[in-house]
């Protein structure tokens, strides 16, 4: 009975220290990051590599998944062509896998040279956030690298988001159609300033929320807008995406709307770090 | 000691599993919450220390490389961990339906506290919403996950350790 008696007691006496440690963590994380930057330095020496590698393995499986898919409705509509397909069927994995980098690299060289003036580094993304509220990317390049923290990050045409955290091995991104996500944008041929925000309840949309228009705009459906001059974090002139059913607001002194973004955030592999930074 | 070590490097895996693998099989932009398995089942499985043990562990990597509050996502995980370790002297570990109720209870508890922290302290009241949006639909696919990793995992835990003491305390 007493045994029993020590080890409940026992069990009650861890439950309080550890939730006194994780209410620790909690306020001091409140205050500044100082107790968990060293922490994560050190643990993401030892899995950034890892999940770098478990990243390559989870696209080729899905890549592998899909070349399947598609060879069984061959096979349904030819049967007799079995023999030809099961010959091409690895070398068609292998060709299609290195057309889609080939593809890949080729539209991130393409953007390279739409924004010439900026320096810009390549980085893969090796991973997302644990759970489902945010979509915050981490990607293999860090200080390392010289990645420092508020640099911008662009893919795939458009603006993906900002650098806010920095280790020796990889770096964190924010993206725009995240909800706490704030970016000053212009439209591009008058320099109108609005304001673009991410909202989680339009994530089935795939849109994003535009406001801030003065009245006497004139804004259109597909107009570009891109990261306005005024901003203190963005470089000026990057595409963040194309209006979209931009209306009056009930005060009659605004107008907001929709924004579709340039990037395709489901299918991001890999991004460009601008490594100038707008206040310096 | 070999068992700790051994739990903490299945968190490590799974904690890969779920930022690595957890994009590519997102159902609707939902994916599963394969960390919050472990603590469950283990405190199931071998009692509340073991069951809090992980779930800190657990949350500390849920929370490691996100730049909200550091420490939250443990502390809920090591309540699970307590909550499902009451059940251990209770039940057999056939009776798999256990472990998945306490599963689904602390999978919606920690969804829907992370709503309150995150977004209807902002403003965002449209709670239903969120919750069948978001919330539910995660608890139901974690739930899916469970009952395919609940027999590997049980088989495991038996190998960390040999000489179960539940069983040796059914027998007198």
């Amino acid at each position: 009975m007493r045994k029993k008696l020590a080890s409940f007691m026992n069990s009650k006496y861890i439950l309080i220290g550890l939730s006194a440690l994780c209410l620790l963590f909690i306020a001091t994380s409140f205050f500044t990051d100082k107790l968990t930057t060293p922490l994560r330095n050190a643990i993401s020496t030892v899995v950034i590599p890892v999940q770098r590698g478990m990243n390559y393995i989870g696209l080729w499986i899905s890549d592998k998944y899909d070349t399947l898919q598609e060879i069984s409705t061959v096979l349904e509509e030819n049967k007799d062509l079995q023999a030809k397909v099961d010959d091409l069927t690895e070398e068609n994995n292998q060709l299609k896998q290195d057309s889609y980098e080939l593809d890949r690299l080729r539209d991130l060289y393409e953007l390279d040279e739409k924004y010439p003036g900026y320096n810009k580094v390549a980085a893969r993304v090796v991973g997302t956030t644990s759970g489902n509220w945010y979509s915050t990317f981490t990607i293999d390049k860090g200080s390392n690298d010289g990645i420092e923290k508020d640099m911008n990050v662009i893919a795939g045409g458009g603006l993906v988001g900002i650098i806010t955290e920095v280790g020796p091995n990889y770096a964190q991104i924010k993206t725009v159609i995240e909800d706490n996500s704030y970016v000053s944008g212009m439209l591009i041929d008058t320099g109108d300033t609005c304001i673009v925000k991410g909202d989680i309840e339009l994530m089935d949309t795939g849109l994003i929320h535009l406001s801030g228009f003065a009245n006497s705009v004139t804004v259109r459906n597909g107009d570009k807008i891109v990261t306005s001059n005024i901003s203190d974090k963005y470089l000026p002139g990057i595409l963040i995406g194309y209006t979209k059913d931009v209306t009056a607001d009930a005060n009659n002194l605004t107008q907001a709307g929709y924004l579709v973004p340039a990037v395709d955030f489901g299918h991001l592999q890999e991004v460009l770090i601008i490594t100038q930074k707008k206040n310096s | 000691m070999k068992r700790k070590i051994g739990e903490l490097i299945l968190i490590i895996f799974f904690y890969l599993l779920q930022v690595t693998l957890g994009r590519v099989i997102a159902i609707g932009g939902i994916k599963p919450n394969l960390l919050i398995i472990l603590p469950v089942l283990f405190g199931f499985l071998h009692g509340k220390n073991e069951g809090m043990y992980v779930g800190f562990f657990a949350g500390f990597f849920y929370d490691l490389f996100f730049s909200g509050l550091f420490g939250f996502t443990s502390l809920v995980f090591v309540y699970i961990g307590y909550c499902s370790g009451i059940f251990y002297q209770k039940y057999e570990e056939t009776e798999m339906l256990i472990p998945l109720g306490l599963l689904l209870a602390g999978d919606f508890c920690f969804g829907f506290l992370s709503y309150v922290g995150n977004f209807l302290l902002h403003n965002r009241l449209n709670a239903m919403y969120y919750i069948s949006r978001f919330i539910l639909p995660e608890v139901v696919y974690t739930l899916l996950i469970a009952v395919i990793l609940y027999k590997p995992v049980t088989f495991l835990n038996k190998h960390l350790n040999p000489t179960d003491k539940r069983r040796i305390s059914k027998v007198d």
